[in-house]
């Protein structure tokens, strides 16, 4: 893929920035309700206006608004969710890669298991326990990433461990963090970034579902996921509560993974296995 | 070949015993069923009897014991909320959520591995990107809202397909639809990368010198060695569409193993949720395990890791 | 037939409580089956006194019932097959309808408008419930500081909703102005006109007096207000009604709290010493009923689950106060003086502000007419989705002599 994938790249810079001066781009407050407007059309249609560009939901709150701050809740549990899930099983995919023999085997074990546990399942059970909210959301999530991460730099540990750089560093002598640290990191640097572009995806889809289903960042703050959970009765007559949200994860993710593929065509054609 | 099968079967069991305790405990820290089923004036008496009759009185570490010692005797327990044995729930719901699985999963073949096809032929150009993109718009969409989004063009616009439920074939199309549309990326981007690697490979720079029509070298030579890491992803697929299945279900009120899922979790059905963990676990696992002999099988470098 | 009931004491709910109409108890059971087959084997193949005969179920998915066929005290029913059907997503309940699969949904108030398209008929069942918010645990000495022990700041909370932008935005016309908590129209068990008049007045939308109280109790700058939104089975409507209370308070200067639960998750927090709940607001509701005492010794008796009032080991005035009124009610046979006794019932816990009544619900259903054609629907205990969430209580004794 020669061609940048220019529109992609400015999807996402777009909806960071939204994220990030979300408060200086509205009037609004993303939970201010006004009963009487509610339910009003984007200002293309008829019935809207110029007031609230994009709408309003049935409380009257401003879609614009919601979308803004919405994108804030998206990008927030996204870096810390791929930050903590990603780092997790970065780590211990390197570890379990080099060091191989038994610590390998009961970190794949638990990788395995990981795997097998339903990660959905265990976001609602969380969620359930220790309540709705951020850090909930953020581990659960978490745990549903960090398994793949450790599986794919695992499995590129392992072909690094046969080149000759690290042959000669054991040579020297060099302990075995150290190697893992200053050889083995640097060059798996390049598939945990691919890995990270991609999985955000995974993560603004898997946010989108817990709230859907009701175990994500608690109502009346606004999160793509949960506004269109709370639209969806209302497709018929102002389908632009659930649409507009919808579309917006579409386009990230959508972004995020061809932007993703362009990244690991550009660094390592040959990572396969993502 | 034996040994091979002999240690993935013990790794599998170490798993599943992993899987089955933190079910346990944790299915026990969100709370008391029997406070769920009580009505809104109920004394703390009818509580007590409540408790002790569903056998969740006594510590629990006592109620773990006795959970383990019937499980290895075939019992996983009753389902507090349907009053029949967990294992029968689950097994009188798990043929409907299977009857979807394969046809979501060919969807997703038909779709997909052509799209990959497509993209390593024309690899850096305008089609790679297109296929990429179709191929991707299925993971980008949630679920739920394409479920939904169908359901109201298809059946309440059109009129053309029924809004949910299990039935006759117009009931799975919508279903299908949504399911497999995020498989299909899966698939595009394996093909995609597998024909690339073979593609490249000596195998088919001999034939090529061979004389071979292009055609030819494609259609019968790469792509059936491409095919072959796509095996994997059934493995993968599966136990994902099994566990993933909740929000689908719950969309088109599928009478599957994804909404009793979800319910058991909402209704605190402890002794379902653990079962269901449990037999989803030793499903996944058995799937995985086919599929890694198979390919083991097709694939000797692999016995030997 | 003739059913004989012996009760140790006056039991005044009794008609009502076995009417169905109220609660889960009172359907007519043979005894000789169910001693017979054991509580497990009726449960699953229950045999009730008709006019529907059970056929089989399908545990959290659907019941499926047939009609009889012999003449019925009740009357036949004009139509073989009843199946009720789990459907958790309600579009999908609505599209069902809409194409003819299904012929009744409950449904909530907000679809009740966009159910107008296509040949959608919406069944509204008036007086079925009321949605209210409540205090748990305000008689704990471990909040007494708390500005929601004051019952001056409660009646700021009242006074700061706006029930008719509630009636018409979140339940789009379909529920009006509710009268005290618990008490309805159809009874001549209190004197209902008066109620009407008091709660007209009572439950008016006032934000400016009720910033004016809240100074004048100490709270010029508002104060922070736990809020526990949730709906109970069949109702889901309550978490927006919930919702746009809460905003209705930050605008007064309160800040809101709001924490969202699950029905699955709201009952155990009422047991024991309600840690979870003390010093918070709560949405709850009451199913409509003609008979008042009993519901309010749900809500308010020392030994209830709610309680309310204060519990055994903590009665304090109000309490007693409460006891003594209830007391007397189920022991007076004077119908006149039984509606003195229960308007003075109403009257204490309503000078409280401790349930507030926000608006009086009904039962939604959308129908299809081709289907099902024209009926009159009989009030009762109208939620089917309560009737799937809820297990019956259990029994453990079949019936001794």
């Amino acid at each position: 893929m020669r061609s940048t994938p220019w529109i992609c790249i400015l999807v996402i810079v777009t909806m960071v920035f939204m994220a990030v001066f979300a408060p200086l781009l509205t009037p609004y407050s993303p939970i201010d309700q006004t009963l009487r407007d509610k339910l009003l059309p984007p200002f293309w249609l008829e019935g809207g206006s110029m007031k609230y560009l994009l709408g309003t939901d049935a409380f009257g709150r401003d879609i614009l608004s919601r979308l803004l701050y919405g994108a804030r809740v998206s990008l927030i549990v996204a870096t810390l969710a791929l930050t903590a899930g990603g780092g997790v099983g970065l780590v211990i995919g390197i570890v379990a890669g080099y060091l191989g023999g038994t610590v390998e085997s009961i970190l794949m074990r638990l990788v395995d298991a990981a795997f097998t546990f339903p990660a959905i399942l265990f976001a609602l059970l969380l969620a359930v326990t220790m309540g709705q909210g951020l850090g909930t959301l953020v581990i659960a999530i978490s745990l549903l990433l960090w398994a793949s991460f450790a599986r794919v730099i695992r499995g590129e540990v392992l072909a690094l461990k046969q080149r000759d750089f690290v042959a000669l560093a054991k040579v020297r002598g060099c302990s075995e963090p150290r190697i893992m640290l200053t050889h083995i990191l640097p060059n798996v640097l390049s598939t945990f970034m691919v890995l990270v572009t991609l999985n955000i995806g995974v993560v603004v889809i898997a946010e989108a579902s817990l709230s859907f289903l009701g175990a994500g960042i608690p109502p009346p703050t606004p999160s793509w996921g949960l506004m269109v959970s709370e639209g969806r009765g209302r497709i018929a007559d102002a389908w632009w509560v659930s649409l507009i949200p919808g579309l917006a994860i579409t386009a990230l993710v959508l972004s995020v993974n061809v932007f993703g593929d362009w990244l690991r065509d550009r660094l390592d054609p040959r990572l396969r296995q993502l | 070949m034996s040994g091979f099968i002999a240690r993935r079967l013990l790794q599998g069991l170490v798993v599943l015993v992993l899987v089955a305790t933190v079910v346990f405990f944790l299915g026990r820290l969100t709370g008391n069923p029997a406070d769920l089923m009580l009505p809104e004036d109920a004394t703390a008496e009818d509580r007590q009897r409540l408790i002790e009759a569903l056998g969740l009185d006594g510590s629990l570490f006592k109620q773990f014991v006795a959970f383990i010692s019937s499980a290895l005797k075939g019992d996983l327990g009753t389902s507090l909320r349907m009053r029949q044995p967990a294992i029968d729930v689950f097994l009188s719901r798990l043929p409907n959520t299977l009857a979807i699985i394969p046809w979501a999963l060919l969807l997703a073949m038909v779709v997909g591995i052509p799209l990959g096809v497509v993209a390593a032929l024309h690899r850096g150009r305008l089609l790679d990107r297109a296929a990429g993109t179709i191929a991707v718009l299925g993971i980008a969409t949630p679920s739920f809202w394409l479920g939904i989004v169908l359901i109201f063009l298809f059946s309440v616009e059109l009129g053309w397909l029924p809004s949910g439920r299990m039935g006759g074939p117009e009931h799975y199309v919508l279903p299908v639809i949504t399911l497999g549309a995020f498989l299909t990326a899966g698939f595009m981007r394996l093909t995609r990368s597998s024909m690339l690697e073979v593609l490249e490979s000596e195998y088919v720079k001999l034939a090529r010198i061979k004389g071979l029509s292009e055609s030819v070298v494609i259609w019968k030579h790469c792509l059936r060695n491409a095919l072959i890491p796509v095996l994997t992803l059934w493995g993968v697929f599966v136990g994902n569409l099994i566990t993933g299945a909740i929000v689908t279900e719950t969309v088109f009120a599928w009478p599957g193993v994804g909404r009793l899922t979800y319910e058991a979790v909402i209704y605190r059905d402890f002794p379902l949720l653990q079962a269901i963990i449990i037999l989803k676990a030793i499903l996944i696992l058995t799937i995985n395990l086919v599929v890694d002999i198979l390919y083991a099988y097709v694939d000797p470098r692999i016995r030997v890791n | 037939m003739t059913v004989r009931v012996n009760t140790n004491e006056p039991q005044l709910g009794l008609p009502a409580a076995l009417s169905r109409a109220v609660a889960p108890e009172g359907s007519i059971a043979p005894k000789i089956y169910f001693e017979a087959v054991g509580e497990e084997e009726f449960r699953k193949k229950p045999i009730g006194s008709g006019p529907w005969k059970f056929v089989r179920s399908v545990p959290g998915d659907r019941i499926e019932f047939e009609a009889v066929t012999h003449p019925h005290w009740r009357g036949r029913p004009h139509f073989k097959n009843l199946h009720i059907l789990q459907i958790p997503e309600e579009s999908t309940r609505v599209a069902m309808v809409r194409t003819g699969e299904a012929a009744i949904a409950s449904i909530s108030p907000e679809t009740v408008l966009s159910a107008g398209r296509g040949g959608l008929e919406v069944l509204t069942i008036p007086g079925t419930m009321q949605a209210v918010f409540q205090f748990y645990g305000a008689w704990r000495p471990s909040v007494k500081d708390d500005p929601i022990t004051r019952p001056r700041v409660r009646q700021a909370l009242s006074l700061a909703i706006d029930r008719e932008q509630i009636i018409e935005h979140v339940m789009a016309g379909k529920a009006q102005m509710p009268r005290p908590f618990a008490t309805f129209g159809f009874t001549d068990s209190l004197s209902v006109d008066r109620w009407k008049k008091w709660s007209d007045d009572a439950y008016r939308y006032d934000p400016a007096l009720a910033k004016k109280i809240l100074a004048e109790e100490g709270y010029p700058n508002g104060f922070v207000l736990k809020f526990a939104n949730v709906a109970l089975p069949g109702t889901q409507f309550m978490i927006s009604i919930g919702t746009a209370i809460a905003d209705m308070w930050t605008k007064i200067g309160i800040k809101v709290n709001m924490k969202h639960y699950e029905w699955g998750a709201f009952p155990p927090m009422q047991m024991g010493e309600q840690p979870n709940l003390t010093g918070w607001a709560s949405m709850f509701r009451t199913a409509g009923r003609p008979d008042v005492p009993w519901r309010y010794n749900a809500a308010f008796a020392p030994d209830s689950t709610e309680r309310l009032l204060g519990d055994t080991g903590d009665c304090q005035e109000t309490c007693r106060k409460f006891l003594e009124i209830y007391k007397a009610v189920i022991n007076e046979r004077d119908p006149a003086k039984r509606t003195t006794l229960n308007d003075s019932m109403v009257q204490l816990i309503a000078d409280q502000w401790i349930v507030v009544p926000i608006i009086e619900g009904m039962g939604y259903y959308a129908i299809n007419k081709k289907k099902v054609g024209e009926f009159a629907a009989i009030p009762g205990r109208h939620e089917l989705g309560d009737v799937f969430e809820r297990m019956p209580h259990p029994d453990e004794k079949p019936w001794k002599n």
